[in-house]
Protein backbone atom coordinates (compact mmCIF):
# COMPACT_ATOMS: atom_id res chain seq x y z
CA UNK A 1 0.00 0.00 0.00
CA UNK A 2 1.85 3.47 -0.77
CA UNK A 3 2.67 5.23 2.14
CA UNK A 4 0.34 8.38 1.21
CA UNK A 5 -2.50 5.93 1.51
CA UNK A 6 -1.38 4.47 4.86
CA UNK A 7 -0.70 7.98 6.13
CA UNK A 8 -4.47 8.71 5.17
CA UNK A 9 -6.03 5.51 6.41
CA UNK A 10 -3.81 6.15 10.19
CA UNK A 11 -5.00 9.72 10.09
CA UNK A 12 -8.83 8.58 9.82
CA UNK A 13 -8.15 5.80 12.46
CA UNK A 14 -7.14 8.46 14.71
CA UNK A 15 -9.49 11.23 14.02
CA UNK A 16 -12.24 8.32 14.65
CA UNK A 17 -9.67 7.69 18.18
CA UNK A 18 -10.04 11.42 18.69
CA UNK A 19 -13.78 11.60 17.94
CA UNK A 20 -14.67 8.60 20.42
CA UNK A 21 -12.14 9.70 23.15
CA UNK A 22 -12.70 13.35 23.34
CA UNK A 23 -16.88 14.37 22.70
CA UNK A 24 -18.05 10.97 23.38
CA UNK A 25 -15.61 9.58 26.22
CA UNK A 26 -15.68 13.19 27.66
CA UNK A 27 -19.12 13.16 28.15
CA UNK A 28 -19.22 9.88 30.16
CA UNK A 29 -16.61 11.65 32.22
CA UNK A 30 -18.69 14.91 32.62
CA UNK A 31 -21.47 12.43 34.08
CA UNK A 32 -19.74 10.02 36.46
CA UNK A 33 -17.71 13.00 38.07
CA UNK A 34 -20.34 15.80 37.76
CA UNK A 35 -23.60 14.15 37.62
CA UNK A 36 -23.76 15.66 33.94
CA UNK A 37 -27.13 13.70 32.14
CA UNK A 38 -28.03 14.41 29.02
CA UNK A 39 -31.62 16.02 27.62
CA UNK A 40 -33.19 13.90 24.65
CA UNK A 41 -31.82 16.40 22.33
CA UNK A 42 -28.37 15.95 23.55
CA UNK A 43 -28.81 12.56 23.35
CA UNK A 44 -29.18 12.39 19.53
CA UNK A 45 -26.39 15.10 19.05
CA UNK A 46 -23.45 12.26 21.07
CA UNK A 47 -25.17 9.27 19.31
CA UNK A 48 -25.02 10.94 16.15
CA UNK A 49 -21.31 11.41 16.72
CA UNK A 50 -21.08 8.21 17.98
CA UNK A 51 -22.57 7.01 14.54
CA UNK A 52 -19.74 9.06 12.52
CA UNK A 53 -16.93 7.39 14.41
CA UNK A 54 -18.44 4.52 13.45
CA UNK A 55 -18.57 5.42 9.78
CA UNK A 56 -15.26 6.10 9.82
CA UNK A 57 -14.78 2.41 11.03
CA UNK A 58 -16.64 0.88 8.15
CA UNK A 59 -14.13 2.91 6.47
CA UNK A 60 -11.15 1.84 7.76
CA UNK A 61 -12.66 -1.75 7.62
CA UNK A 62 -14.18 -1.40 4.10
CA UNK A 63 -12.88 1.15 2.36
CA UNK A 64 -14.02 5.15 1.33
CA UNK A 65 -17.38 3.58 -0.45
CA UNK A 66 -19.78 6.38 -1.70
CA UNK A 67 -22.12 5.47 0.39
CA UNK A 68 -20.16 5.54 3.35
CA UNK A 69 -19.01 8.45 3.08
CA UNK A 70 -22.62 9.61 2.02
CA UNK A 71 -23.70 8.38 5.24
CA UNK A 72 -20.69 10.78 7.04
CA UNK A 73 -21.69 13.82 5.43
CA UNK A 74 -25.44 13.50 6.08
CA UNK A 75 -24.56 12.65 10.01
CA UNK A 76 -22.56 15.49 9.57
CA UNK A 77 -25.43 18.14 8.18
CA UNK A 78 -28.15 16.69 10.47
CA UNK A 79 -26.10 16.91 13.32
CA UNK A 80 -25.27 20.43 12.71
CA UNK A 81 -28.83 21.04 12.22
CA UNK A 82 -29.32 19.39 15.61
CA UNK A 83 -26.79 21.60 17.75
CA UNK A 84 -27.86 24.24 15.63
CA UNK A 85 -31.58 23.53 16.59
CA UNK A 86 -30.92 22.96 20.04
CA UNK A 87 -28.27 25.48 20.85
CA UNK A 88 -31.04 28.10 19.71
CA UNK A 89 -33.21 27.73 22.57
CA UNK A 90 -30.35 29.48 24.36
CA UNK A 91 -28.00 31.81 22.41
CA UNK A 92 -30.64 34.66 23.07
CA UNK A 93 -30.53 34.66 26.82
CA UNK A 94 -28.81 37.00 28.82
CA UNK A 95 -24.88 36.31 29.82
CA UNK A 96 -23.90 33.17 31.34
CA UNK A 97 -27.34 31.71 31.14
CA UNK A 98 -27.58 28.45 29.62
CA UNK A 99 -28.70 25.08 29.96
CA UNK A 100 -25.99 22.23 31.83
CA UNK A 101 -22.79 21.53 31.40
CA UNK A 102 -20.73 24.18 29.50
CA UNK A 103 -17.05 23.30 28.98
CA UNK A 104 -14.64 26.64 28.66
CA UNK A 105 -17.50 28.94 29.10
CA UNK A 106 -19.30 26.86 25.96
CA UNK A 107 -22.18 24.91 26.44
CA UNK A 108 -22.08 20.99 25.40
CA UNK A 109 -24.79 22.15 22.36
CA UNK A 110 -22.60 25.03 21.06
CA UNK A 111 -19.61 21.89 20.80
CA UNK A 112 -21.94 19.84 19.65
CA UNK A 113 -22.37 22.48 16.79
CA UNK A 114 -18.40 23.00 16.82
CA UNK A 115 -17.49 19.21 16.14
CA UNK A 116 -20.09 18.52 13.67
CA UNK A 117 -19.09 21.45 11.55
CA UNK A 118 -15.59 20.25 12.07
CA UNK A 119 -16.60 16.68 10.90
CA UNK A 120 -17.67 17.92 7.58
CA UNK A 121 -14.85 20.27 7.27
CA UNK A 122 -12.41 16.86 7.96
CA UNK A 123 -14.15 14.90 5.31
CA UNK A 124 -14.36 17.27 2.62
CA UNK A 125 -10.32 17.28 2.89
CA UNK A 126 -10.11 13.79 3.25
CA UNK A 127 -12.27 13.61 -0.07
CA UNK A 128 -9.28 15.82 -1.78
CA UNK A 129 -6.90 13.38 -1.12
CA UNK A 130 -8.60 10.97 -2.32
CA UNK A 131 -8.25 12.60 -5.45
CA UNK A 132 -8.73 10.17 -8.42
CA UNK A 133 -8.27 7.14 -6.74
CA UNK A 134 -10.99 7.39 -4.60
CA UNK A 135 -12.78 4.28 -6.33
CA UNK A 136 -9.82 1.95 -5.10
CA UNK A 137 -10.64 -0.34 -2.20
CA UNK A 138 -8.88 -0.32 0.59
CA UNK A 139 -7.27 -2.94 2.36
CA UNK A 140 -9.50 -4.71 4.44
CA UNK A 141 -7.57 -4.90 7.86
CA UNK A 142 -7.50 -1.69 9.75
CA UNK A 143 -4.24 -1.11 11.12
CA UNK A 144 -2.68 -0.93 13.87
CA UNK A 145 -4.73 2.26 14.40
CA UNK A 146 -7.79 0.99 13.20
CA UNK A 147 -7.22 -2.10 15.23
CA UNK A 148 -6.90 0.08 18.18
CA UNK A 149 -9.92 2.21 17.11
CA UNK A 150 -12.40 -0.74 16.96
CA UNK A 151 -12.20 -2.04 20.57
CA UNK A 152 -12.09 1.02 22.01
CA UNK A 153 -15.22 2.36 20.35
CA UNK A 154 -16.73 -0.58 21.53
CA UNK A 155 -15.99 -0.25 25.10
CA UNK A 156 -16.97 3.60 25.27
CA UNK A 157 -19.90 2.92 23.60
CA UNK A 158 -20.68 0.19 25.89
CA UNK A 159 -20.16 2.56 28.97
CA UNK A 160 -22.70 5.03 26.70
CA UNK A 161 -25.16 2.22 27.10
CA UNK A 162 -24.61 2.19 30.73
CA UNK A 163 -25.12 5.56 30.83
CA UNK A 164 -28.48 5.58 28.80
CA UNK A 165 -29.95 2.78 30.42
CA UNK A 166 -29.37 4.65 33.62
CA UNK A 167 -30.42 7.98 32.63
CA UNK A 168 -33.43 6.88 29.84
CA UNK A 169 -33.98 3.50 30.48
CA UNK A 170 -34.72 0.51 28.65
CA UNK A 171 -37.70 1.25 25.88
CA UNK A 172 -40.49 2.43 25.77
CA UNK A 173 -38.53 4.90 28.00
CA UNK A 174 -36.24 7.53 26.04
CA UNK A 175 -34.83 10.98 27.03
CA UNK A 176 -36.05 13.73 28.90
CA UNK A 177 -36.69 17.80 28.33
CA UNK A 178 -35.04 18.15 31.91
CA UNK A 179 -33.31 15.05 32.89
CA UNK A 180 -32.14 15.13 36.44
CA UNK A 181 -28.65 14.09 38.36
CA UNK A 182 -26.70 11.35 37.36
CA UNK A 183 -26.69 8.52 39.78
CA UNK A 184 -25.49 5.15 40.07
CA UNK A 185 -28.35 4.57 42.94
CA UNK A 186 -30.93 2.60 41.01
CA UNK A 187 -33.52 5.01 43.72
CA UNK A 188 -32.74 8.08 41.85
CA UNK A 189 -32.93 6.58 38.09
CA UNK A 190 -35.99 8.31 36.46
CA UNK A 191 -37.26 6.63 33.28
CA UNK A 192 -40.05 8.31 31.27
CA UNK A 193 -41.78 9.03 27.83
CA UNK A 194 -42.96 12.45 28.68
CA UNK A 195 -41.37 14.05 25.65
CA UNK A 196 -44.04 11.95 23.49
CA UNK A 197 -46.54 14.03 24.57
CA UNK A 198 -47.72 17.56 22.71
CA UNK A 199 -48.54 18.43 19.45
CA UNK A 200 -46.21 18.21 16.09
CA UNK A 201 -45.51 21.70 14.81
CA UNK A 202 -43.04 23.45 12.13
CA UNK A 203 -42.47 26.74 14.11
CA UNK A 204 -44.08 25.90 17.80
CA UNK A 205 -44.85 29.55 19.65
CA UNK A 206 -43.41 31.27 16.80
CA UNK A 207 -46.23 30.49 14.57
CA UNK A 208 -47.94 33.56 14.53
CA UNK A 209 -50.10 35.19 12.04
CA UNK A 210 -50.24 38.46 10.62
CA UNK A 211 -52.44 40.96 12.45
CA UNK A 212 -55.50 41.61 10.99
CA UNK A 213 -58.65 43.43 12.07
CA UNK A 214 -60.53 43.11 8.53
CA UNK A 215 -62.93 40.09 10.08
CA UNK A 216 -63.47 40.89 13.77
CA UNK A 217 -66.63 40.96 15.36
CA UNK A 218 -67.66 44.58 15.78
CA UNK A 219 -70.69 44.28 17.70
CA UNK A 220 -69.75 45.29 21.54
CA UNK A 221 -72.68 43.13 22.78
CA UNK A 222 -70.71 40.11 22.07
CA UNK A 223 -67.55 41.83 23.44
CA UNK A 224 -66.28 40.58 26.92
CA UNK A 225 -67.14 42.96 29.25
CA UNK A 226 -70.92 42.90 30.40
CA UNK A 227 -72.97 45.46 30.54
CA UNK A 228 -71.08 48.50 28.91
CA UNK A 229 -72.70 51.68 28.52
CA UNK A 230 -72.78 53.60 24.88
CA UNK A 231 -70.07 56.29 24.06
CA UNK A 232 -71.83 58.50 21.11
CA UNK A 233 -70.50 59.42 18.21
CA UNK A 234 -70.56 63.88 18.70
CA UNK A 235 -69.91 64.32 14.99
CA UNK A 236 -67.96 63.31 12.08
CA UNK A 237 -65.21 64.28 10.10
CA UNK A 238 -63.21 63.52 7.14
CA UNK A 239 -59.36 63.17 5.82
CA UNK A 240 -59.45 64.96 2.67
CA UNK A 241 -56.22 64.57 1.71
CA UNK A 242 -55.08 61.77 -0.36
CA UNK A 243 -53.48 59.05 0.78
CA UNK A 244 -51.19 56.41 -1.01
CA UNK A 245 -53.29 53.67 1.09
CA UNK A 246 -55.79 52.74 3.36
CA UNK A 247 -54.65 54.58 7.19
CA UNK A 248 -53.23 52.86 9.58
CA UNK A 249 -52.12 55.00 11.83
CA UNK A 250 -53.31 58.52 13.73
CA UNK A 251 -52.40 61.33 15.68
CA UNK A 252 -52.93 64.80 16.88
CA UNK A 253 -50.11 67.56 17.71
CA UNK A 254 -51.74 69.93 20.05
CA UNK A 255 -49.36 72.24 19.94
CA UNK A 256 -49.50 73.27 16.15
CA UNK A 257 -52.62 71.92 15.42
CA UNK A 258 -50.97 69.23 12.57
CA UNK A 259 -52.16 65.81 12.45
CA UNK A 260 -50.51 62.86 11.54
CA UNK A 261 -51.23 59.26 9.10
CA UNK A 262 -50.09 56.72 8.48
CA UNK A 263 -51.17 54.50 5.76
CA UNK A 264 -50.65 51.00 4.54
CA UNK A 265 -48.00 51.79 1.63
CA UNK A 266 -45.75 53.08 3.95
CA UNK A 267 -46.67 56.71 3.75
CA UNK A 268 -46.24 59.24 6.38
CA UNK A 269 -48.09 62.22 6.10
CA UNK A 270 -48.43 65.48 7.93
CA UNK A 271 -51.69 67.01 7.16
CA UNK A 272 -52.99 70.61 8.31
CA UNK A 273 -55.53 71.39 10.89
CA UNK A 274 -58.20 70.81 7.69
CA UNK A 275 -57.01 67.44 7.44
CA UNK A 276 -57.43 68.47 3.54
CA UNK A 277 -53.67 69.81 3.11
CA UNK A 278 -50.21 68.58 2.86
CA UNK A 279 -47.29 69.69 4.69
CA UNK A 280 -45.01 66.68 4.41
CA UNK A 281 -45.22 63.59 2.82
CA UNK A 282 -42.38 60.81 2.57
CA UNK A 283 -42.91 57.16 1.64
CA UNK A 284 -40.32 54.62 4.02
CA UNK A 285 -38.13 52.15 2.37
CA UNK A 286 -39.28 49.50 4.39
CA UNK A 287 -36.42 47.05 3.75
CA UNK A 288 -32.36 47.03 3.46
CA UNK A 289 -32.27 48.37 7.33
CA UNK A 290 -34.52 47.54 10.15
CA UNK A 291 -37.01 46.01 8.16
CA UNK A 292 -40.61 47.38 8.63
CA UNK A 293 -43.90 45.11 8.38
CA UNK A 294 -46.97 47.83 7.80
CA UNK A 295 -47.13 50.77 9.48
CA UNK A 296 -49.42 50.21 12.35
CA UNK A 297 -49.56 53.64 14.64
CA UNK A 298 -48.13 56.86 14.75
CA UNK A 299 -47.59 59.87 17.39
CA UNK A 300 -46.29 63.16 17.57
CA UNK A 301 -43.39 63.33 20.14
CA UNK A 302 -43.22 67.08 20.23
CA UNK A 303 -41.26 67.88 16.70
CA UNK A 304 -40.89 64.61 16.43
CA UNK A 305 -42.83 62.14 14.45
CA UNK A 306 -42.65 58.28 16.12
CA UNK A 307 -44.04 55.63 13.16
CA UNK A 308 -44.21 52.15 14.40
CA UNK A 309 -44.88 49.07 12.31
CA UNK A 310 -46.73 45.70 13.02
CA UNK A 311 -43.46 44.14 14.08
CA UNK A 312 -42.47 46.63 16.46
CA UNK A 313 -39.99 48.15 14.22
CA UNK A 314 -40.05 51.97 15.01
CA UNK A 315 -38.74 55.12 12.77
CA UNK A 316 -38.49 58.41 14.19
CA UNK A 317 -38.79 61.58 11.86
CA UNK A 318 -38.22 65.13 11.64
CA UNK A 319 -39.39 67.95 9.58
CA UNK A 320 -36.57 69.66 8.17
CA UNK A 321 -36.29 72.32 5.51
CA UNK A 322 -32.52 71.77 5.02
CA UNK A 323 -32.77 68.18 4.63
CA UNK A 324 -30.50 66.59 2.33
CA UNK A 325 -32.05 64.62 -0.48
CA UNK A 326 -29.12 62.70 -1.14
CA UNK A 327 -28.48 61.73 2.30
CA UNK A 328 -32.49 60.59 2.29
CA UNK A 329 -32.78 58.72 -0.73
CA UNK A 330 -31.50 55.33 0.91
CA UNK A 331 -34.22 55.85 3.50
CA UNK A 332 -37.30 56.92 1.80
CA UNK A 333 -39.14 55.68 -1.49
CA UNK A 334 -40.34 59.27 -1.79
CA UNK A 335 -40.18 62.67 -0.06
CA UNK A 336 -41.24 65.94 -0.03
CA UNK A 337 -37.44 67.00 0.47
CA UNK A 338 -38.05 68.58 3.63
CA UNK A 339 -38.35 65.55 5.88
CA UNK A 340 -35.03 63.96 7.79
CA UNK A 341 -35.41 60.18 9.51
CA UNK A 342 -33.45 60.63 12.93
CA UNK A 343 -33.40 56.94 13.91
CA UNK A 344 -34.98 53.43 12.68
CA UNK A 345 -35.06 50.54 15.41
CA UNK A 346 -36.79 48.09 17.23
CA UNK A 347 -38.62 47.92 20.46
CA UNK A 348 -37.78 44.72 22.46
CA UNK A 349 -40.08 43.92 24.81
CA UNK A 350 -40.54 40.55 27.40
CA UNK A 351 -44.17 40.02 27.85
CA UNK A 352 -45.14 41.31 24.33
CA UNK A 353 -42.45 39.19 23.18
CA UNK A 354 -43.69 37.23 19.65
CA UNK A 355 -46.99 39.41 19.87
CA UNK A 356 -47.85 41.98 16.76
CA UNK A 357 -48.87 45.74 17.61
CA UNK A 358 -51.35 48.28 15.29
CA UNK A 359 -51.25 51.17 17.64
CA UNK A 360 -48.69 53.40 19.08
CA UNK A 361 -49.16 56.29 21.65
CA UNK A 362 -47.07 58.83 23.70
CA UNK A 363 -47.46 59.75 27.59
CA UNK A 364 -46.10 63.49 27.77
CA UNK A 365 -46.10 63.32 31.64
CA UNK A 366 -43.31 59.84 31.88
CA UNK A 367 -41.91 60.77 28.31
CA UNK A 368 -43.06 56.99 27.27
CA UNK A 369 -43.78 55.81 24.24
CA UNK A 370 -46.34 53.45 24.37
CA UNK A 371 -48.19 49.92 22.68
CA UNK A 372 -50.41 47.86 23.19
CA UNK A 373 -49.88 44.21 21.80
CA UNK A 374 -52.18 42.56 19.40
CA UNK A 375 -53.22 38.93 21.03
CA UNK A 376 -52.78 35.87 18.89
CA UNK A 377 -53.81 32.10 19.39
CA UNK A 378 -50.91 31.50 20.56
CA UNK A 379 -50.38 34.24 22.81
CA UNK A 380 -53.89 35.01 24.15
CA UNK A 381 -52.85 38.22 26.16
CA UNK A 382 -53.65 41.90 26.14
CA UNK A 383 -49.95 43.55 27.06
CA UNK A 384 -49.20 47.21 27.00
CA UNK A 385 -45.69 47.89 26.90
CA UNK A 386 -44.19 51.66 28.10
CA UNK A 387 -40.59 52.62 26.70
CA UNK A 388 -38.57 55.67 27.39
CA UNK A 389 -38.04 58.19 24.96
CA UNK A 390 -34.60 58.84 26.41
CA UNK A 391 -33.35 55.29 25.22
CA UNK A 392 -36.03 53.37 23.57
CA UNK A 393 -35.33 50.85 25.60
CA UNK A 394 -38.74 48.84 27.90
CA UNK A 395 -39.42 50.44 30.74
CA UNK A 396 -42.57 48.37 31.93
CA UNK A 397 -44.89 46.20 30.72
CA UNK A 398 -48.67 44.56 32.03
CA UNK A 399 -50.90 42.73 31.67
CA UNK A 400 -54.38 45.24 32.78
CA UNK A 401 -57.08 43.40 34.47
CA UNK A 402 -60.91 44.50 34.72
CA UNK A 403 -61.25 47.01 37.35
CA UNK A 404 -64.21 47.64 40.08
CA UNK A 405 -67.05 47.57 38.12
CA UNK A 406 -65.94 45.98 35.04
CA UNK A 407 -67.15 42.65 34.57
CA UNK A 408 -66.55 39.45 32.27
CA UNK A 409 -69.28 37.78 30.57
CA UNK A 410 -68.08 34.69 31.66
CA UNK A 411 -64.94 32.30 33.42
CA UNK A 412 -64.11 31.61 29.48
CA UNK A 413 -63.77 35.29 28.06
CA UNK A 414 -60.77 37.36 28.50
CA UNK A 415 -59.30 41.19 27.58
CA UNK A 416 -56.99 39.52 25.23
CA UNK A 417 -59.97 39.25 22.82
CA UNK A 418 -59.81 42.57 22.07
CA UNK A 419 -58.21 43.77 18.97
CA UNK A 420 -56.53 47.42 19.96
CA UNK A 421 -55.61 49.31 16.64
CA UNK A 422 -55.55 52.78 18.02
CA UNK A 423 -54.42 54.22 21.32
CA UNK A 424 -53.69 57.87 23.28
CA UNK A 425 -52.91 58.76 26.54
CA UNK A 426 -53.85 61.67 28.45
CA UNK A 427 -53.53 62.38 32.26
CA UNK A 428 -51.88 58.81 33.15
CA UNK A 429 -54.77 57.13 31.00
CA UNK A 430 -54.21 54.95 28.60
CA UNK A 431 -57.09 55.49 25.67
CA UNK A 432 -57.60 51.79 23.53
CA UNK A 433 -59.88 51.41 21.29
CA UNK A 434 -60.63 47.92 20.14
CA UNK A 435 -61.89 47.27 16.86
CA UNK A 436 -62.91 44.07 17.81
CA UNK A 437 -66.10 44.69 19.63
CA UNK A 438 -65.85 48.41 18.68
CA UNK A 439 -64.54 49.10 22.52
CA UNK A 440 -62.60 51.82 23.92
CA UNK A 441 -60.70 50.84 27.10
CA UNK A 442 -59.73 53.00 29.76
CA UNK A 443 -56.68 51.69 31.20
CA UNK A 444 -54.71 53.25 34.64
CA UNK A 445 -51.42 53.19 33.60
CA UNK A 446 -50.81 53.25 37.55
CA UNK A 447 -52.89 50.92 38.77
CA UNK A 448 -52.43 48.83 35.85
CA UNK A 449 -56.10 48.47 35.65
CA UNK A 450 -59.41 48.97 33.01
CA UNK A 451 -60.87 51.32 34.90
CA UNK A 452 -63.35 52.07 32.42
CA UNK A 453 -64.68 50.32 28.94
CA UNK A 454 -67.47 52.18 26.44
CA UNK A 455 -69.22 50.43 23.64
CA UNK A 456 -68.93 52.61 20.56
CA UNK A 457 -71.33 50.96 18.14
CA UNK A 458 -71.29 53.86 15.58
CA UNK A 459 -67.51 52.71 14.23
CA UNK A 460 -66.95 50.85 11.45
CA UNK A 461 -63.06 49.94 10.84
CA UNK A 462 -61.33 52.12 13.38
CA UNK A 463 -57.58 51.97 12.36
CA UNK A 464 -56.13 54.83 15.12
CA UNK A 465 -57.42 56.81 18.17
CA UNK A 466 -56.38 60.53 18.55
CA UNK A 467 -56.88 62.87 21.43
CA UNK A 468 -58.14 66.74 20.39
CA UNK A 469 -58.71 68.84 23.72
CA UNK A 470 -61.77 66.90 25.53
CA UNK A 471 -62.56 64.97 22.16
CA UNK A 472 -61.40 61.66 20.75
CA UNK A 473 -60.97 61.10 17.57
CA UNK A 474 -61.31 57.85 15.86
CA UNK A 475 -59.86 57.79 12.24
CA UNK A 476 -61.55 54.49 10.27
CA UNK A 477 -59.90 52.54 7.24
CA UNK A 478 -62.51 54.40 5.10
CA UNK A 479 -60.83 57.87 5.95
CA UNK A 480 -64.18 59.02 8.31
CA UNK A 481 -63.17 60.38 11.62
CA UNK A 482 -65.72 60.21 14.87
CA UNK A 483 -65.07 62.19 17.23
CA UNK A 484 -66.43 61.66 20.98
CA UNK A 485 -66.44 63.52 24.10
CA UNK A 486 -63.75 61.64 25.97
CA UNK A 487 -65.17 59.89 28.92
CA UNK A 488 -63.36 60.32 32.45
CA UNK A 489 -65.32 58.24 34.71
CA UNK A 490 -63.74 55.71 36.48
CA UNK A 491 -66.45 53.11 35.97
CA UNK A 492 -69.50 52.75 33.04
CA UNK A 493 -71.04 49.90 33.56
CA UNK A 494 -75.12 50.41 34.28
CA UNK B 1 -34.73 4.01 23.16
CA UNK B 2 -31.43 5.44 23.36
CA UNK B 3 -30.32 2.75 25.44
CA UNK B 4 -31.60 0.37 22.27
CA UNK B 5 -29.62 2.47 20.02
CA UNK B 6 -26.58 1.88 21.92
CA UNK B 7 -27.52 -1.68 21.49
CA UNK B 8 -27.52 -1.23 18.18
CA UNK B 9 -24.88 0.37 17.45
CA UNK B 10 -22.83 -1.86 19.66
CA UNK B 11 -23.61 -4.81 17.54
CA UNK B 12 -23.06 -2.49 14.38
CA UNK B 13 -19.47 -1.73 15.86
CA UNK B 14 -19.00 -6.18 16.97
CA UNK B 15 -19.75 -6.82 12.59
CA UNK B 16 -17.16 -4.74 11.52
CA UNK B 17 -14.79 -5.67 13.98
CA UNK B 18 -15.10 -9.16 14.16
CA UNK B 19 -17.95 -10.22 11.15
CA UNK B 20 -16.75 -8.47 8.48
CA UNK B 21 -18.60 -10.67 5.85
CA UNK B 22 -21.81 -9.26 7.01
CA UNK B 23 -20.95 -5.70 6.05
CA UNK B 24 -24.58 -5.29 4.15
CA UNK B 25 -25.95 -5.99 7.31
CA UNK B 26 -24.15 -3.60 9.57
CA UNK B 27 -24.90 -0.69 7.34
CA UNK B 28 -28.12 -1.89 7.25
CA UNK B 29 -28.31 -1.38 11.11
CA UNK B 30 -26.14 1.92 10.69
CA UNK B 31 -29.38 3.68 8.45
CA UNK B 32 -31.79 2.14 11.05
CA UNK B 33 -29.43 3.64 14.01
CA UNK B 34 -29.59 6.98 12.64
CA UNK B 35 -32.95 6.94 11.25
CA UNK B 36 -33.51 5.81 15.40
CA UNK B 37 -31.58 8.75 16.34
CA UNK B 38 -33.16 11.46 13.92
CA UNK B 39 -36.48 10.12 15.01
CA UNK B 40 -35.71 10.69 19.16
CA UNK B 41 -34.34 14.22 17.76
CA UNK B 42 -37.53 14.94 16.18
CA UNK B 43 -39.68 13.41 19.34
CA UNK B 44 -37.34 15.86 21.53
CA UNK B 45 -38.60 19.16 19.15
CA UNK B 46 -42.18 18.39 18.96
CA UNK B 47 -43.00 21.72 19.60
CA UNK B 48 -40.85 23.21 16.93
CA UNK B 49 -39.31 21.45 13.91
CA UNK B 50 -37.33 24.76 13.24
CA UNK B 51 -34.90 26.60 15.53
CA UNK B 52 -37.53 29.59 17.53
CA UNK B 53 -35.33 32.15 16.59
CA UNK B 54 -36.25 34.73 13.48
CA UNK B 55 -35.54 33.17 10.48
Amino acid sequence: MPATRRGLRDLLAGLVILLTVVPIGGALFLAVVHGDSPCILCWAQRTSMVLIALTGLFVLRFGPKPRYLGMAVLLGAWGTFMAFRHWALHMARDVGQGFAASIFGAHTYAWAWLIHWVVLLAIGVLLMFLGRNGEETWPREPGRAGRFAMPLFLVVVAANAVQAFVTTGPPPFLGQGDPVRFSFDPARWVWSTEELSGALSLRGSWTIPDPDASGVDPDPARGPLANLRTLPVSGWERLEATLAGTPTGFSFDPVRGRYLVVDEAYAVHVLDGALGRSLHRVVIDPSYSVDLTPLAGAAFLGDTLAVLSTNKSYVLLRADADADPDREWRRFLETDGAVTELRRGRFATVRARQMYVMSLAFDPSTDELVTVAVPSPRHPRLVVSRFARGDLQLSSEFEPRPGPGLELRGAERSLAEYLVTGAAVVDGRLYALSAAYSTLLVIDLEAKVVSAAWAIPELEGPVGLATRGDELLVLQADGRIAALDRPVGATTTD
Amino acid sequence: MEFLNFLIILWIAWLVWRRPERESLAFGLLVLSSILMALLFLVGTHTSFIPGVNL
